[in-house]
C-alpha cells in the first residue's frame, strides 16, 4: 500500500498556494513547501490555453515521465493572471479518464469491434468517394485552428462541397450575424481590458460568475481594490452573478428586445444620445419587405432615417416596456439616463442568453445599437462584447470559416468574388468551390435522420470534437431517428464514449489537447498556441491526421479534387530541403510541424477583413495575441485591443477618430438597427404551463464528457436536476429532491427537483443543465431557430412538470 | 519549445495535480486521517478564526498518544465504546453508502472498530440511522448526539475565498444551516455541523479545503437528558 506521508500532504497543499497567490492572499502553505522539497523533481513546464471554455485562460502544464502531472494558472497570461476556475485547475485530468478510446472500432451486426487504422481510413474514403454530395462534416469550436482549416479545405476545396458545419451554429452564430449586420465584419471590437476599465457592466442574460468565472473574478476583484463598479444583471433567474450585482432586473423571455428598444427610446426622448458620434459614424437600418411568405427579409435590411428610427422606437415607452418585459418602468428610465451619460463607461456582456434566441440576430443588433446611439463605443471600458462558450469558436470556426456558408477569413460561399479569391489562395481550379451554402446544423442532422428516399440526402456524417447526440435540440427528431435507418453511416472521432458514439458506426480514437500541437482563438480575438507534450494513449491519433489520411487515400483512389491546379495533393507538405514529408503516414506525421504549416497557409486569408495574424513563431513566444496583429517598422508585431478606434487600430485612417472600414453601407459607418419586440415561437399555455431554460454549470464544460470523468468535478456536481421556484413547488405539492417528469411536446425526462438551489428561477420558469448524458434535456427542447443565424433557442420552450404517481 | 516559466523550486511544487495521488489516497485512508490531523495541528495556530474550533483543543489533540477516531453517529464515550464494541461488523454492512470502515492497525487498541474517513466516503446523515439500529451491543445509540466531529474551511485553499466561485460544500451538506453562504463565500457553523464530512468529500478545490476533526472528548449522555 502506498502511503501518504507528511511531506506528500504538504505537497498536496501546495496547490492551494497557487490559488491563493493568484488572488494575492495567504502564503502560509508555500512556506511549508519550501521546507519540504522532494528530491529528484523533474517536471517540464510548458504553456497552453485551457482546454475548456472560450475565456482562454492560460495554464502551465507540468509533465513528468510522459504524463501531465501538474497544472497551474499562468502568471504571465494577461487573460487570467494566474487565476483559474475549478475546471481549469483540474484540466490535466481530462486526459486520464479510465475509458479513453484507444482503438478504431466498427459496428458489425450491432456490435463494436476493433479494426485497424488502415481499415478505418479505407472505409471512410470509400463512403465519401461513393457519394461525396451525401457526405457531411460536423465539427466545433474545439477544433484547433489547423484542424478546422484542414477540414474546411478538405470539404470546400477538395470535395467541392459546403456541407461542413459545427457546434458554433448552436452557440455563437447569432453573435456573428449581429456583428456582421452592425459592423460588416465578425467579432467583438472590444477586449477583456474593458472589464478592467468600465464603470458599469451589464449582463444581458449572462451568468458570468458560473460560465466565465475567471472573467467575472477579474471584474469583481476591482471592488476589493476599492474601485466602484456597478453590475446590472438582466436575467430570468437568480444566479451567482445576481448575488454580486447591484441591480437584478428580471425579465420575461424575449423581453430583452423590448428593453433595448426602451433604452433607445429614452436616449432619443431625453435628447441624450451622442449626436456627434451618430452623425459621423452611424446609419440607421430596418428590415425590408418579406420577399414571400416563406422567406425572411434580407439580413442587411434597408436604410431608414433618424426620424424614422425615432418614430419606430416611440411606442417603447417605459410603461410599454414594463408591460412587455416585466422590468419596472422606472428601471428603464434609470437605464436610459445611464446610457445618456458620457462620463460613464459601459460594458455590455452576453453569451448564450442573447445568442440561443429565435430573435438572436435582432437582440445582438439592438444591443450594439444602443451602444452606438449613446456613443458608448470604442473607448476603453465602453464596449458591447459577446463571450464565447468554446475555446476556439472564434479562432477556428468563425475565423477559419468552418460553417456551411463561410470561407476562410470572413469570406462568403455565396459571393463569387470571395470564392475566386479562396480558389486562388488554395490554388484549385476556378469553380471548384460550390456556389451555394451547404446545410446548416439543424438542416444537416434533419436530413441525416430522414429516410434517404424521402429527402434525407445526407447519408454519411463525420463528427469530430463534439457531441451532437447530447447537444442538438429535439434529439429524438434530429439525432436518434438514424437508429432505424440502416443506410445512414455515422463516423465519430472522439476521446471518450459519448451520446454520439452510442449511435456511431465507426469510432475513431483521437488525441486531445496537449497530446497534439494546436492553436485556439478565444472570445477577445486572441490567437493562442501550444505544443504537444505527451503521447496520446493506445492508437489514438490527431483529428487533423485523420482528415489528412482520408484525403490522401481519396487522392490515391483517383478523386481529382484532392489535387490542386498543378496536380499536387492539397495537403502536400515538404521539409526545408523541399522533400515531401509523408504526413499521411502516422509515424511521419510529427516529422514536421503540420500545425505550423497549415497556419502559415491560412494566414494570407486573414488580411481581407483586416484580421491579420502574425507568423506562427510569434504565438510560440506569447500567451496569445489579439488580431489584427501588425508588424511595426522595427520588425516587432503589435496586437490590437480596440478595433475601429483610431488610438489603437492601425487600420483606422488618421484623423477619423473611428472608422468602420468594413461598413455594410460602404461609407465607414456602423448600422444602428431597429428590430421590433416579438413573442417566442412557443409560449407556455394550459397544457405546458412552464418556461424551460437550459444551460451550463460551473463544474462541467459543455456536454460533460471530459469534466464528468474528473473525480473532483463529478463529485461536486454529480447529476442534472430541475430548478424551480419554491412557490411553484409548494403549489404543486413538490418536495425538494422529489423526482418529477419534465415534459414538452417533443419528449420527457425524469429529474430531481432542486428548490433554492444554485439558481432560482422566477415563478413559472424551470431550469435544467444539459451536462448530464444520463438525463438528456435536449429530448425536451425546441428546435426552432433564428431565421438569419439558424441558431436554435435552448433558453425557452413550454414544458409541464408532472409528479410521479 | 520547453520554457522556463520563471518558477522557483518552490513554485514547481505548486499546482501538482492532486489527482496524481488521488488513487493512493483512496488506498491510504488511514494514513490520511493522520495527515489531516497533523495538518490541523500545524495550521490551527496560523489561521485561528472565529469560525474555527478552539485551537487549543486541536493543539492538545496533536499531543495525544491515542489518535482520536472518527466514529459513526451516536457513539458513546470512547472508553466505553472500546470496551463495548464487539467488532461484529453489523454497522459496517448496514451503512448504505459504505462510509463505515474498520480502523486499521495503527489505531492499536481501536483497530478493527468502526470508523469513518470522510475523504473516502462520508456519512450522509440518514434520518433512520441504520448503523445505530444495527449495533447490538449499543455502543452506537439513538439517544446519543449525532455529531461525530466538526468540519472547517481552510480559506486559503477554498476557491470561493480566494477569488473564484464555488458553493459545492453548502449545496451538498445534508445538515440544514450547517454551511452558510454570504457574498458567494461559504462558512461552516460549528454548532450545527455534525462532522459527517460530506463537504470534505465533495470539495473540488485543487487542495481539499475542508478539514474534518473527530470529536476529541466524547462523553456518553445519560438517556434521560437525550432527546434525539
Ligand atoms: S474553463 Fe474557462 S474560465 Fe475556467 S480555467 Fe478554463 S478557460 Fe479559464
Amino acid at each position: 500500500m502506498l502511503t501518504i506521508d507528511r511531506r506528500t500532504f504538504v505537497k498536496a497543499s501546495a496547490m492551494a498556494a497557487a490559488t491563493a497567490a493568484a488572488s494575492g492572499s495567504a502564503h502560509a502553505v508555500s512556506l511549508h513547501v519550501l521546507n519540504n522539497q522532494p528530491e529528484g523533481s523533474s517536471l517540464t513546464w510548458q504553456k497552453a490555453p485551457c482546454r475548456f471554455c472560450g475565456t482562454g485562460c492560460h495554464v502551465m502544464v507540468g509533465t513528468e515521465n510522459g504524463r501531465v502531472v501538474a497544472i497551474q494558472g499562468d502568471q504571465k497570461a494577461e487573460v487570467n493572471k494566474g487565476l483559474l476556475c475549478v475546471k481549469g485547475y483540474h484540466v490535466g485530468l481530462a486526459l486520464y479518464g479510465k475509458d479513453r478510446l484507444t482503438t478504431p472500432m466498427l459496428r458489425k451486426d450491432g456490435k463494436l469491434v476493433p479494426i485497424s487504422w488502415d481499415e478505418a481510413i479505407d472505409i471512410i474514403a470509400k463512403r465519401i468517394a461513393d457519394n461525396p454530395k451525401a457526405f457531411a462534416m460536423y465539427g466545433s469550436g474545439q477544433w484547433t485552428v489547423g484542424e478546422g482549416y484542414a477540414g474546411n479545405k478538405f470539404m470546400k476545396a477538395g470535395l467541392g462541397s459546403n456541407n461542413i458545419d459545427g457546434n458554433p451554429r448552436l452557440c455563437m452564430s447569432s453573435a456573428v450575424t449581429g456583428f456582421l449586420s452592425t459592423f460588416g465584419v465578425d467579432e467583438p471590437p472590444g477586449a477583456y481590458d474593458d472589464l478592467d476599465k468600465c464603470d458599469v457592466a451589464i449582463m444581458w442574460g449572462n451568468n458570468m460568475a458560473e460560465m466565465h468565472p475567471v472573467l467575472f473574478s477579474r471584474l469583481v476583484d476591482r471592488r476589493t481594490r476599492g474601485e466602484k463598479i456597478t453590475i446590472i444583471d438582466f436575467t430570468t433567474r437568480r444566479t451567482r452573478t445576481s448575488e454580486q450585482s447591484d441591480q437584478v432586473l428580471y425579465f420575461k423571455p424575449n423581453g430583452d428586445l423590448a428593453i433595448a428598444n426602451g433604452i433607445a427610446h429614452q436616449l432619443i426622448k431625453n435628447n441624450s444620445f451622442d449626436k456627434d458620434f451618430v452623425e459621423k459614424h452611424c446609419n440607421f437600418r430596418q428590415l425590408g419587405a418579406k420577399p414571400d411568405d416563406k422567406t425572411p427579409p434580407d439580413m442587411l435590411g434597408v436604410p431608414m432615417t433618424f426620424d424614422e428610427f425615432a418614430k419606430a422606437v416611440e411606442p417603447y415607452t417605459p410603461e410599454k416596456v414594463e408591460e412587455l418585459s416585466g422590468v419596472p418602468a422606472d428601471k428603464i428610465r434609470m437605464l436610459g439616463e445611464m446610457f445618456g451619460r458620457r462620463d460613464l463607461k459601459i460594458n455590455s456582456l452576453w453569451c448564450m442568453g442573447m445568442n440561443q434566441h429565435t430573435r438572436g440576430t435582432a437582440i445582438n443588433c439592438l444591443v450594439h445599437g444602443i451602444h452606438l446611439l449613446s456613443g458608448h463605443f470604442g473607448k476603453p471600458g465602453d464596449a458591447a462584447t459577446s463571450l464565447t462558450g468554446q475555446p476556439s469558436a472564434c479562432g477556428t470556426v468563425r475565423e477559419v470559416g468552418t460553417l456551411c456558408h463561410l470561407l476562410p477569413g470572413g469570406r462568403l460561399v455565396a459571393n463569387a468574388e470571395h470564392r475566386k479569391e479562396a480558389e486562388a489562395l488554395w490554388n484549385v481550379p476556378e469553380g471548384r468551390i460550390g456556389d451555394k451554402p451547404g446545410y446548416h446544423t439543424i438542416e444537416l442532422f434533419k436530413r441525416f435522420n430522414t429516410p434517404t428516399d424521402q429527402g434525407g440526402d445526407i447519408t454519411t456524417v463525420w463528427v469530430q470534437v463534439t457531441n451532437p447526440g447530447q447537444t442538438l435540440p429535439n434529439l429524438q427528431r434530429n439525432f436518434r431517428e438514424k437508429k432505424n435507418l440502416p443506410d445512414k453511416f455515422l463516423i465519430v472521432s472522439d476521446v471518450y464514449p459519448t451520446a454520439t458514439t452510442e449511435l456511431a458506426d465507426l469510432i475513431l480514437p483521437s488525441a486531445m489537447w496537449v497530446e497534439k500541437n494546436g492553436m485556439y482563438g478565444n472570445s477577445e480575438r486572441r490567437t493562442q498556441q501550444w505544443f504537444k507534450m505527451v503521447q496520446p494513449p493506445g492508437e489514438a491519433r490527431d483529428d487533423c491526421w485523420q482528415l489528412i489520411a482520408v484525403s490522401r487515400k481519396l487522392m490515391d483512389m483517383g478523386v481529382e479534387g484532392m489535387k490542386d491546379k498543378d496536380g499536387k495533393w492539397i495537403f502536400h507538405t515538404a521539409d526545408k530541403a523541399g522533400v515531401e514529408v509523408p504526413i499521411w503516414e502516422w509515424p511521419h506525421y510529427y516529422d514536421t510541424n503540420v500545425d505550423e504549416r497549415l497556419f502559415e497557409e491560412y494566414r494570407p486569408f486573414t488580411t481581407k477583413k483586416h484580421k491579420h495574424l502574425a507568423p506562427y513563431s510569434e504565438y510560440v513566444e506569447h500567451r496569445g495575441m489579439r488580431w489584427p496583429v501588425v508588424q511595426q517598422p522595427d520588425g516587432s508585431w503589435r496586437e490590437t485591443r480596440w478595433r475601429f478606434s483610431e488610438f489603437d487600430d492601425p487600420f483606422v485612417a488618421k484623423g477619423k477618430g473611428f472608422q468602420f472600414y468594413h461598413s455594410v453601407s460602404k461609407d465607414d459607418k456602423a448600422l444602428i438597427w431597429f428590430r421590433a419586440h416579438e413573442l417566442p415561437p412557443e409560449v407556455p399555455d394550459l397544457d405546458y404551463p412552464f418556461w424551460l431554460c437550459t444551460g451550463r454549470v460551473l463544474e462541467h464544460w459543455h456536454s460533460g464528457t471530459m469534466t464528468r470523468r474528473i473525480p473532483q468535478l463529478h463529485r461536486a456536481m454529480p447529476r442534472a436536476y430541475v430548478e424551480m421556484h419554491k412557490d411553484d413547488a409548494s403549489r404543486l405539492g413538490i418536495q425538494n429532491s422529489e423526482v418529477v417528469t419534465v415534459k414538452s411536446r417533443r419528449g420527457e425526462i425524469d429529474l430531481p427537483v432542486w428548490i433554492g438551489g444554485r439558481g432560482n428561477p422566477q415563478p413559472g420558469e424551470v431550469f435544467v443543465p444539459f451536462f448530464d448524458e444520463g438525463k438528456l434535456i435536449n429530448l425536451v427542447t425546441l428546435d426552432a431557430y433564428d431565421p438569419y443565424s439558424k441558431q436554435p433557442d435552448y433558453k425557452k420552450c413550454a414544458v409541464t412538470i408532472v409528479r410521479k404517481p | 519549445m520547453h520554457e522556463d516559466p520563471g518558477l522557483s523550486r518552490r513554485d514547481l511544487l505548486r499546482g501538482r495535480l492532486l489527482g496524481q495521488f488521488l488513487g493512493r489516497l483512496a488506498q491510504a485512508a488511514t494514513n490520511k486521517v493522520q495527515a489531516v490531523q497533523e495538518a490541523v495541528a500545524s495550521s490551527a495556530a496560523s489561521q485561528a478564526k472565529p469560525a474555527d474550533p478552539d485551537p487549543t483543543a486541536s493543539g492538545a489533540m496533536g499531543r495525544r498518544l491515542a489518535l482520536p477516531i472518527h466514529r459513526p453517529p451516536g457513539a458513546i464515550d470512547e472508553v466505553s465504546f472500546l470496551a463495548g464494541c464487539t467488532r461484529c461488523n453489523e454497522c459496517v454492512t448496514a451503512c448504505p453508502v459504505g462510509a463505515i470502515v474498520h480502523a486499521p492497525a495503527k489505531f492499536r487498541a481501536a483497530a478493527g472498530t468502526p470508523m469513518i474517513d470522510p475523504h473516502t466516503a462520508a456519512c450522509i446523515m440518514c434520518t433512520d440511522t441504520p448503523c445505530i439500529t444495527a449495533c447490538k451491543p449499543g455502543v452506537l445509540r439513538a439517544d446519543q448526539p449525532r455529531a461525530m466531529g466538526v468540519a472547517w474551511i481552510q480559506t486559503m485553499a477554498c476557491l470561493a475565498h480566494t477569488g473564484s466561485f464555488c458553493t459545492v460544500c453548502s449545496e451538498q451538506c445534508p445538515v440544514p444551516g450547517a454551511i452558510e453562504v454570504h457574498a458567494c463565500k461559504p462558512t461552516i457553523r460549528p454548532d450545527a455541523c455534525t462532522g459527517c464530512g460530506v463537504c470534505a468529500n465533495v470539495c473540488p478545490a485543487p487542495t481539499n479545503a475542508i478539514v474534518v476533526m473527530p470529536l476529541a472528548d466524547r462523553r456518553t449522555r445519560s438517556s434521560s437528558s437525550g432527546h434525539h
